[in-house]
């Protein structure tokens, strides 16, 4: 698999990226370890496994819309973008081997974040148990349906556009109910949250650390909707693809 | 058969006529070049014959394949360089032709790219990031790149324009010496004159999207009365007809 060898030869050759993809969420990790910490000793009652477990989850939705834009990027500026599109390389290859690649960096950056939750906070994310399984698959397939959707934009409306790569994900955070209910939202907030997959993931995980065991209701809606959206994100990046053929759009970005 | 068949193909960008009714073909082992001003239409010629982008009327034909609809199979036999693109700046020659040999499902392709090392030079470069080569290097490494497939149509976007007259005699040299020992064909637009004529068995000359004039360099040169492509280009470019008189 040609792309799966690029990503890998591209994350070696840059040890500022490898940087970037811990620094973040290792940055939230510690800051919301602490506040916790510091509340707890207040006496404010709160499960500082709540906050670490969000903290944990949410940088899988990130880091998997992130790390695909921006291997799609890394074309884009280093004008290799048409080497790509003359080469056999279908579309569906070329996504595929990204997220496969993806899908190694996201184990490798949990792996890391979870050793320090332990280190650090006496966390231990097995203490979610057998519901991190599905629930770590459905946050990683809203990222690559958003991350699919960041590159459909580019695509269609140009490099100037970029910047949708960096913002997409968080844009969704405050409806995905990470550290809160989606109740404490105000209606028309709701109304958005029950249509993003991760918010059923996050109220999920609160019931399960609470002792309620795993609510399959909710994942199961939440995988109709990482569904709806993946199939969502293709159609968009095909559709943006066949656009950019006919307005040259595609021959412009070898310039 | 002819490796390339190119029927009726235009394209309008907006209000710009880019190309108008390009027809021409591209037998195995023939050399073939667009000439003309710039903006007249060669480089979104060559990239509707490429399937980049795409035509608003007219075929292309690549071994016998439809480029509107059988892409993947046309291009695993073709392949291309141009002085504008450029490879992943963070990774090494030797990993940029690894990864390449694999997206065209080489078989052998730590052999392949071994070959391709020693065929372009590239020896001493093998471990430097693509983003510390000289232009003239970079050049070499982006033909290697489209050499490895060993493809049986080459296109070449103005291919020598950052090499030294050294290299790129060189380059030429090899090019050509392929074009006849394996019947590779190939499509080329270039602004040097001597290196078309030195390259190409027939020359289409196209202006405003159009091919006005075709021809070998000497038929060409004939036709108008001229003594090289160079003073054919000049007529061609301010609107000259051929000479009546031959
Ligand atoms: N993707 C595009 N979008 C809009 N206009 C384009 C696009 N590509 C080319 N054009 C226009 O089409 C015309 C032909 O351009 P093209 O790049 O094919 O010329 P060219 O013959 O390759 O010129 P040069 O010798 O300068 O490379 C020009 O007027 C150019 O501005
Ligand atoms: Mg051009």
């Amino acid at each position: 698999m040609g792309i799966v060898k690029r990503d890998f030869y591209a994350l070696r050759g840059n040890g500022g990226r490898l940087l970037e993809i811990f620094f973040w969420p290792v940055l939230e990790l510690v800051i919301w370890g602490f506040v916790s910490v510091f509340l707890r000793a207040n006496n404010v009652p709160i499960a500082v496994s709540m906050l670490l477990g969000a903290v944990l989850l949410w940088q899988v939705v990130g880091r998997a819309q992130g790390e695909l834009a921006a291997m799609f990027l890394h074309d884009v500026w280093s004008r290799n973008l048409l080497n790509v599109f003359v080469s056999p390389t279908s579309l569906a290859e070329f996504l595929t081997g990204h997220v496969i690649f993806g899908a190694g960096l996201i184990a490798l950056s949990t792996a890391v974040m979870s050793g320090l939750a332990l280190l650090l906070y006496g966390f231990g994310i097995a203490t979610i148990g057998p519901a991190l399984v599905p629930f770590v698959t459905l946050l990683v397939v809203m990222g690559w349906g958003l991350g699919v959707v960041s590159i459909a934009v580019v695509i269609r409306f140009g490099e100037s556009t970029q910047s949708v790569a960096w913002v997409l994900s968080a844009a969704f955070q405050p409806f995905a109910a990470v550290f809160y209910p989606v109740g404490v939202l105000p209606p028309v907030a709701q109304a958005i949250a029950h249509a993003v997959p991760a918010s059923y993931v996050f109220e999920g995980l609160r019931g399960v650390l609470d002792g309620h065991g795993i609510d399959w209701s909710g994942v199961a809606m939440a995988g109709l909707l990482d569904l709806l959206l993946v199939a969502g994100a293709l159609a968009f990046v095909a559709h943006a693809l066949r656009h950019a053929r006919r307005t040259g759009r595609l021959s412009k970005f070898g310039e | 058969m002819d490796v390339l068949t190119v029927t009726a193909l235009c394209k309008r960008f907006g209000s710009v006529v880019a190309v108008d009714g390009v027809s021409f073909t591209v037998g195995a082992g023939e050399v073939v070049g667009l000439l003309g001003p710039n903006g007249a239409g060669k480089t979104t010629t060559l990239h509707m014959v490429l399937g980049l982008t795409r035509p608003d009327s007219g075929t292309v034909e690549m071994f016998g394949h439809d480029m509107a609809r059988d892409r993947s199979r046309a291009l695993a036999r073709a392949n291309f360089a141009a002085s504008y693109l450029h490879l992943p700046a963070v990774l090494r020659v030797g990993e940029i032709l690894d990864v390449y040999a694999h997206l065209y499902g080489l078989r052998r392709p730590a052999a392949r790219v071994a070959e391709m090392v020693e065929m372009l030079d590239l020896g001493p470069l093998r471990r430097q990031q693509f983003s510390r080569l000289s232009s003239g290097q970079q050049t070499r490494v982006l033909l290697a790149k489209a050499l490895l497939n060993d493809p049986g149509l080459l296109v070449l976007d103005e291919p020598t324009a950052n090499l030294d007259p050294d290299a790129a005699d060189r380059i030429r040299g090899l090019l050509v010496e392929q074009a006849v020992t394996s019947g590779r064909a190939m499509l080329i637009t270039s602004h040097n004159m001597r290196e078309v004529e030195r390259m190409c068995d027939r020359v289409h000359f196209v202006s405003g999207g159009r091919i006005v004039a075709t021809g070998s360099a000497v038929e060409l040169a004939g036709a108008y009365g001229v003594d090289d492509l160079e003073a054919v280009f000049l007529r061609v470019a301010r609107g000259g007809a051929p000479s009546s008189t031959t």
